[in-house]
């Protein structure tokens, strides 16, 4: 509380502004929550209720249908498991390789200026998708697992924010410190930088991630074995793209050729739509709101000290 | 902190310029030439190299100091022994710190510098037998493609006013809450608020489409419900054109405006305390503080914000639109980025779409540098 250091009266002007601003955020957490709420309520709801458009409030013949089918649904739950092992080995490597980086750069070495910039070009001039895409076949990186773990691995933009970090919060005393004891620059960083950036840490593991779990453009691109493929890529086919006829939605086509389980499927699929959006949303979430408190602490931190 | 970085980088690329101006200088001058030939020489009749950089170099020094270029000898005097010396001192002394750099350079260079070296096919008429370097060149054919294609003024402003329409409505919407949201006066309601309206912002964009059309549906969907019910008529939100925009730019600021007050937040948070005590007592009222103590405070970072965001007007939001793209909506939401992806990775025109991709980057860098280089000159006459 900013102003809270003085106690007084207040004045009308101010005892309106004060239900105007509350009334403000009443609508606008209603416009957050709304929609989020809406899919888990129709997610647990019969399918005919939703299809008659009769949940608003509150699930309706609560029912767990649309879970059964997507987890029922092979091609999704592979993918779900690749993200998971995208998502893991990828963020772990990206965590490891920006904190060394970031590190070295935090301290002085001759070199230093041109090694930054060779980071910092990259933020501004890329070769684009399709260099890169070619220069990646020529690796012969294509379609393979390595790829979807290494590529994007080092985002500069967490680089600077985790190397201004280490900077500022870690004083050079203790390297000296540490020097004077015999320490070299690995057992230093290892033995005091990592212990010391708990937050920062945090942050990039919120960072990288979230941005691998989300990602489906990487797999659009590169991936043609349909095993491979993350999540998102399936879900995209699943939720995100008009459906013209049922053969093309993706909740359908594992029922091919069977026309009961067809016509069921059918009926699921809307529900399983609200379903693999909450089971896919769920741990980038639940990440955010086990790492928040670290987040707001580091945000405040950089902000006093910038 | 992050204004802090951006003033960082753009410091730094400054000092680059200046370096690999000193350095194309120092490399151009007759005595770097002469010093190159000698260790040549030696390099040639099979001398160590070791030793003779240390005896080489005083013989050397003293051609110089004897030499034409005198008035620069203590200039040039650092710029030889930066060469060979200099880097095996660094590497004795620093090496643990370029092993620790060496697995985010390698990243660096395999998916960042190997591409640039690809942006040949540009010019080139790219085919995959004969592979990027045997390919013909065809000089600036790629570009004029481009230029006279039919879709070419589409594409343009399609790009450029998704962009526009989105940085003008969805550039206040942060700034407005972060202001409001430092008034509000109970702690517990505040951590909530702040807590929920990051929330979205961790939505994946697939998810985000998703959404956009399980709601928007105009059969099942909840909004042409309430249409119905309403007693209006149903509305194809993601086939008709008009919607894209719309559509495109609401739900960006659904799901990032909260998450973009953070930086607005955490400036609000730097202003002392003491200010607003000195209001108070002087009388003030709740928007008089916010006139003349928040919004001042905000300038510098919002101004900063905007020429940054005035910079990327051409980046394409590719994910997005794609996305979001269906036959019906093509006229308003067939920009660049998916067009690009579209011709060369469903059409394989390579060639033809990396001169796009190439066009469209070289102009973006044009425009962030350019930009940049307003906003320094705005810091220095500072705005207030």
């Amino acid at each position: 509380m900013a102003h809270a250091g003085i106690k007084m009266k207040k004045t009308f002007g101010d005892s309106l502004f004060d239900i105007v601003n509350t009334i403000f955020w009443v609508i606008v957490l209603f416009i957050i929550i709304y929609p989020l709420w809406f899919i888990i309520i129709a997610s647990v709801s019969d399918p005919d209720a939703v299809i008659a458009g009769k949940v608003f409030l509150w699930p309706k013949d609560f029912s767990l249908i649309g879970y059964e089918a997507v987890f029922g649904h092979k091609e999704l739950l592979r993918s779900y498991l690749n993200s998971v092992y995208y998502t893991l080995t990828g963020t772990a490597l990206s965590v490891v390789v920006t904190m060394m980086a970031a590190y070295a750069l935090s301290r002085n070495f001759s070199g230093k200026k041109f090694i930054n910039f060779i980071f910092v070009f990259t933020m501004f001039f890329s070769g684009g998708l399709i260099p890169q895409f070619l220069m990646n076949q020529k690796l012969g990186l294509h379609d393979t697992v390595l790829l979807m773990i290494i590529i994007n691995c080092v985002s500069v933009w967490n680089l600077m924010v985790a190397r201004t970090y280490i900077s500022m919060n870690i004083p050079n005393e203790l390297y000296e410190a540490a020097i004077m004891d015999g320490a070299n620059h690995f057992t230093y960083f290892i033995h005091a930088v990592l212990p010391l950036s708990g937050t920062i840490i945090a942050v990039l593991c919120v960072y990288y991630g979230v941005a691998r779990w989300n990602d489906y453009f990487t797999a659009l691109v590169y991936i043609r074995d349909r095993s491979k493929l993350p999540l998102q890529t399936i879900l995209r086919e699943a939720i995100a793209m008009l459906t013209t006829s049922t053969s093309t939605d993706a909740f359908f086509s594992a029922y091919e050729g069977d026309t009961k389980g067809m016509t069921e499927a059918i009926r699921k699929a809307l529900v399983a739509k609200y379903c693999s959006i909450v089971i896919s949303t769920v741990p980038a979430v639940i990440l955010y709101i086990l790492m928040q408190n670290y987040f707001v602490k580091g945000v405040m931190l950089g902000s006093l000290k910038g | 902190m992050l204004l802090l970085i951006v003033y960082k980088i753009f410091d730094n690329i400054h000092w680059y310029t200046s370096m690999l101006i000193f350095s194309c200088e120092a490399s151009l001058s007759l005595d770097y030439l002469y010093y190159c030939k000698v260790k040549l020489k030696c390099n040639q009749i099979g001398l160590p190299l070791g030793n003779l950089n240390n005896q080489l170099s005083p013989l050397f020094f003293e051609r110089n100091d004897n030499g034409m270029i005198l008035k620069d000898a203590s200039m040039e005097r650092s710029a030889k022994t930066s060469l060979i010396q200099r880097i095996s001192l660094a590497v004795k002394r620093d090496w643990q710190l370029y092993v620790l750099l060496l697995p985010a350079l390698g990243f660096i260079f395999v998916f960042c510098y190997l591409p640039l070296y690809g942006i040949q096919i540009s010019f080139r008429d790219y085919k995959a037998v004969l592979g990027i370097t045997g390919s013909p060149w065809v000089g600036l054919k790629n570009f004029r493609d481009f230029f006279n294609a039919y879709y070419f003024k589409r594409l343009l402003s399609n790009t450029f006013l998704l962009n526009l329409y989105g940085l003008l409505w969805g550039f206040p919407v942060p700034i407005i809450m972060a202001i409001l949201l430092n008034q509000i006066e109970w702690p517990r309601f505040k951590k909530f608020t702040q807590t929920i309206i990051y929330v979205p912002h961790f939505i994946s964009t697939v998810v985000m489409a998703g959404i956009l059309y399980l709601f928007l549906s105009p059969d099942s969907g909840i909004v042409n419900t309430l249409i119905k019910t309403l007693g209006g008529k149903p509305v194809h939100f993601m086939i008709e054109p008009g919607w894209f925009r719309t559509l495109f730019i609401a739900s960006d600021i659904w799901q990032h405006a909260g998450w973009n007050t953070i930086l607005y937040i955490a400036a609000l948070t730097g202003i002392d305390p003491e200010l607003y005590e000195a209001a108070t007592i002087d009388g003030a009222t709740k928007l008089q503080k916010i006139r003349h103590i928040d919004i001042p405070h905000l300038v510098p970072i919002v101004v900063m914000m905007l020429i940054l965001s005035c910079g990327s007007l051409l980046v394409s939001n590719t994910d997005k639109a794609l996305l979001m793209q269906t036959p019906g909506n093509m006229v308003k939401s067939d920009i660049i980025g998916v067009y690009v992806y579209e011709m060369g990775l469903s059409k394989a025109q390579f060639s033809y779409t990396a001169a796009i991709g190439l066009f469209i980057n070289v102009i973006n860098f044009i425009m962030i540098i350019s930009v940049n280089w307003i906003s320094k000159r705005l810091g220095e006459t500072s705005l207030f």
